[in-house]
């Protein structure tokens, strides 16, 4: 049996070696399978570029059939948002507008990986700060021709505020729709229950390290007068904007290292004269507004958006009712107002296949009257001038938000500077600065070496 | 055997020629056989084609690209430049963020894979004792793996280890006062790996049936020469589930070397703080998808499969040393 199983075996062997076709054949099969898969693989892996017409890149032509939008938000913004393109869609009958929301956190990677597969939708919002990601890949159309056509009308909006929207060769490609400004979150009440006076009109730095002093010993237990943000680097541009030194210059840092040395020095200070929380607590803080520390009443003051002004009180109504929150403009300096503007805004890529019904979802977004109220500067006051009067002569509209677009325009009316924010920006320079500023607050770092470490990892990051 | 017969072509053991059939005959049967076997080949190549087309296109495809995009720098949108060996300088000589993530990765690996299976094991033995409700037992341990891995069991960690989370009102409530869990960079890693040995269910299945083989003789034996119950773990039970705990140990290793959604999660994608749970593949990530790095994060992911290759294979070589089989001779 043994021996049978031995010669059948060697017969076996012996006949798939000689029977024919099949030895010879095997790698022409498996390289024309191979072929195929590759095939596959680079049909799959990303989309034609479309070949546009000069008509189509000035957003000229049959305004018809589907686009996608992209955007991010919470839910209550994904309802707004989606009550517009509805409206957009009954305007245009046979157009449809096929809608993509995502949390702010993971929108960017997914649209990262959009841009790879040539895959990005028709009309992607984008926020000035993430903007030159894109346009240094060269992954989006000027809006420059079709605002040209006429396809979109940006005369109610302000120049300075649309050029936020521009890349490093001067070319717009972002139609600002919403300006957003951090300012200075401050819980009015603990205020007043400390005996403590809100920082005056064009206060400075030194303005608010005596506001937090002040505040010191009047709170209740486990209430700080201000978050640590040392490494926020919405603050830090504050600062250096109040000095009126460049954030960036020549796609590298603008500043010196000794102004970022006292910059965080100024903040260990405050932390040593304990007006400030605990590291383990920032790092630890939820990134929405709404679950932050002001907003739970733990501490006083912070710096935040001035668009979440309303869902900030909304949130410290829910944890302590009756308290009442406030927002001011950033500390100014020497040069002045210490707050910018980051636009968020819609752009085109250049994947797009149907430019004219993106340019006109733009225009409409940006001046159709319904669209203003229906949205309601829910992301940023509203970029269009007679959209925001409109609004703010609404006799219904809150209180609070109210005060989020009358602090807008009083910082619109200060001219404040427009950054040009490099490739990398959000990637490199935001996280290399809170991580940086991370090491000092748990010991792993001195000041001037967490500053060297910084500069280093910052400029190569952004030379890259 | 006639050379007609319909089961010859089947390639059966009884089905070849016998010696003494005619040449012909034999020549005829082998050119049906041939002719039915390419038949039974394209059938069956036409069945692969699917799963085959699926391996090339979606995991050996993209593998090859991926290798070719570990010598070049490339961000998702312009083409691939070749560069190299300039990602592998850059990870080993110039990047101490790079350095940071494997310091953290090998200490999650070396901390969190011993603890999971001395604790999977630990509790396979009392579950082992013949207690009621066995199956219930062995079902409600087994729940926190099916949960472990997902993000809102993650994003729950984050709430129970926070500053006033259940862990530090269960401290406080016996007087211990302490700070966030999370938010500290002495402390954050190790939350990790308290989620990780949450999840001990699997390994301690695979335990418990193992400790079930084996047989109560050798116990018996053992007592009878005067063992007591140290001994008997050490001189019975382990010897005898070593093959278990190899294979817990290499899937422990593995899935250790590539843990993402814990840290994810517990730092917010930030690896923070103070990159003290920067894990290799939350950083791979931040290069390949935040930093747009795409060819050095493929370059990180290749060394990533060099380095689980090596610790797999030396696992393996050290097994003949530890591991039994019970085939010895």
């Amino acid at each position: 049996m043994i021996h049978l199983r031995h010669a059948t075996r060697r017969q076996v062997r012996s006949r798939a070696r000689t029977a024919p076709g099949r030895g010879p054949r095997r790698p022409s099969r498996v390289a024309a399978l191979a072929a195929v898969a590759l095939a596959l693989l680079a049909a799959g892996c990303g989309q034609r570029m479309p070949h546009h017409t000069e008509a189509e890149l000035q957003g000229r032509g049959d305004i018809q059939g589907s686009i996608r939008f992209s955007w991010w938000g919470s839910a209550s913004r994904n309802d707004k948002t989606n009550e517009v393109a509805d409206i957009f869609e009954q305007d245009h009958p046979g157009v449809r507008v096929k809608r993509e929301a995502a949390d702010f956190s993971t929108y960017f990677n997914r649209l990262n990986v959009q841009a790879a597969g040539r895959n990005m939708p028709c009309v992607t919002q984008l926020q000035a700060r993430q903007l030159n990601d894109f346009t240094d890949r060269n992954a989006l159309l000027p809006l420059d021709p079709m605002i040209e056509s006429g396809a979109i009308d940006v005369s109610d909006i302000p120049e300075d505020v649309l050029d936020t929207g521009r890349g490093p060769d001067g070319k717009l490609y972002m139609l600002p729709t919403g300006i957003a400004y951090d300012a200075l979150t401050v819980n009015a009440s603990l205020v007043e229950e400390a005996g403590a006076q809100l920082p005056p009109e064009n206060y400075d730095w030194e303005d608010y390290g005596h506001f937090l002093e002040s505040l010191r010993d009047g709170l209740p237990e486990g209430v700080s007068p201000a978050n640590y943000q040392g490494g926020l680097p919405n603050f830090f541009i504050a600062y250096l904007s109040g000095l009126g030194e460049d954030l960036f210059r020549d796609g590298r840092l603008g500043f010196s290292r000794e102004l970022l040395t006292d910059y965080w020095e100024m903040w260990v200070h405050l932390r040593d004269e304990g007006v400030t929380n605990s590291p383990d607590e920032v790092s630890e803080e939820p990134p929405s507004p709404e679950a932050g520390y002001v907003a739970q009443g733990d501490v006083v003051s912070d710096s935040g958006p001035g668009n979440a002004l309303t869902p900030v009180q909304s949130a410290l109504e829910g944890a302590h009712p009756g308290q009442r929150v406030t927002t001011l403009p950033l500390p100014s300096g020497p040069a002045g107002t210490g707050n910018i503007l980051v636009s968020s805004g819609m752009a085109i890529p250049r994947n797009c296949g149907n430019v004219p019904t993106a340019a006109a979802f733009i225009d409409f977004w940006a001046n159709d009257e319904r669209s203003g109220d229906t949205y309601a500067s829910d992301n940023g006051a509203v970029s269009n001038t007679r959209l925001l009067e409109r609004q703010l002569n609404d006799p219904d509209l809150p209180e609070t938000k109210k005060h989020e677009l009358t602090l807008y325009e009083e910082l619109v009316a200060r001219h404040p500077e427009n950054v040009l924010y490099p490739p990398g920006y959000t990637a490199v320079f935001e996280s290399a600065f809170t991580r940086a500023f991370e090491d000092i607050s748990f010991g792993h770092a001195s000041v001037p070496e967490a500053v060297d470490s910084f500069f280093a990892e910052a400029n190569a990051g952004l030379a890259n | 055997m006639k050379e007609n017969d319909p089961g010859g072509a089947r390639g059966g053991v009884g089905t070849l020629p016998g010696p003494g059939a005619p040449a012909q005959a034999a020549a005829g049967g082998a050119r049906r056989r041939g002719g039915r076997a390419a038949r039974d080949n394209r059938a069956a190549y036409a069945f692969l084609t699917p799963w085959l087309a699926g391996v090339l296109v979606f995991t050996i495809g993209p593998m090859l690209f991926s290798l070719y995009l570990a010598f070049t720098r490339y961000d998702l949108v312009s083409a691939p430049h070749w560069i190299g060996f300039d990602n592998f300088r850059h990870m080993f000589e110039t990047d101490p963020r790079y350095l940071k993530s494997v310091r953290v990765t090998l200490t999650y690996v070396v901390v969190s894979v011993p603890l999971l299976l001395a604790f999977s094991l630990g509790l396979a033995m009392v579950l082992n004792r013949g207690l009621r409700f066995l199956t219930g037992y062995r079902a409600l341990f087994y729940l926190p793996s099916l949960i472990g891995g997902s993000v809102a069991v993650a994003a729950l960690w984050r709430q129970v280890f926070g500053e006033e989370g259940i862990v530090n009102k269960a401290l406080g409530a016996i007087g211990i006062d302490h700070g966030s869990w999370v938010g500290n960079p002495g402390s954050a890693l190790y939350t990790i790996v308290i989620l990780q040995v949450w999840a001990f269910g699997s390994s301690m299945i695979i335990f418990l049936a193992g400790l079930r083989q084996i047989p109560r003789e050798l116990y018996d034996a053992a007592a009878v020469d005067g063992a007591g119950a140290v001994r008997r773990f050490r001189s019975v039970t382990l010897p005898m589930l070593s093959p278990l705990v190899f294979f817990n140990l290499l899937l422990g290793v593995v899935n250790a070397f590539q843990a993402f959604t814990g840290a994810y999660v517990v730092s917010n994608g930030t690896g923070g703080p103070s990159d003290s749970t920067l894990f290799y593949t939350l950083y791979l990530y931040e290069q390949g998808f935040a930093q747009l790095n795409m060819g050095y994060a493929a370059a990180m992911a290749w060394v990533l499969v060099l380095g689980l290759a090596i610790f797999t294979g030396l696992l393996f070589l050290s097994s003949r040393y530890w591991v039994h089989y019970g085939d010895e001779r």
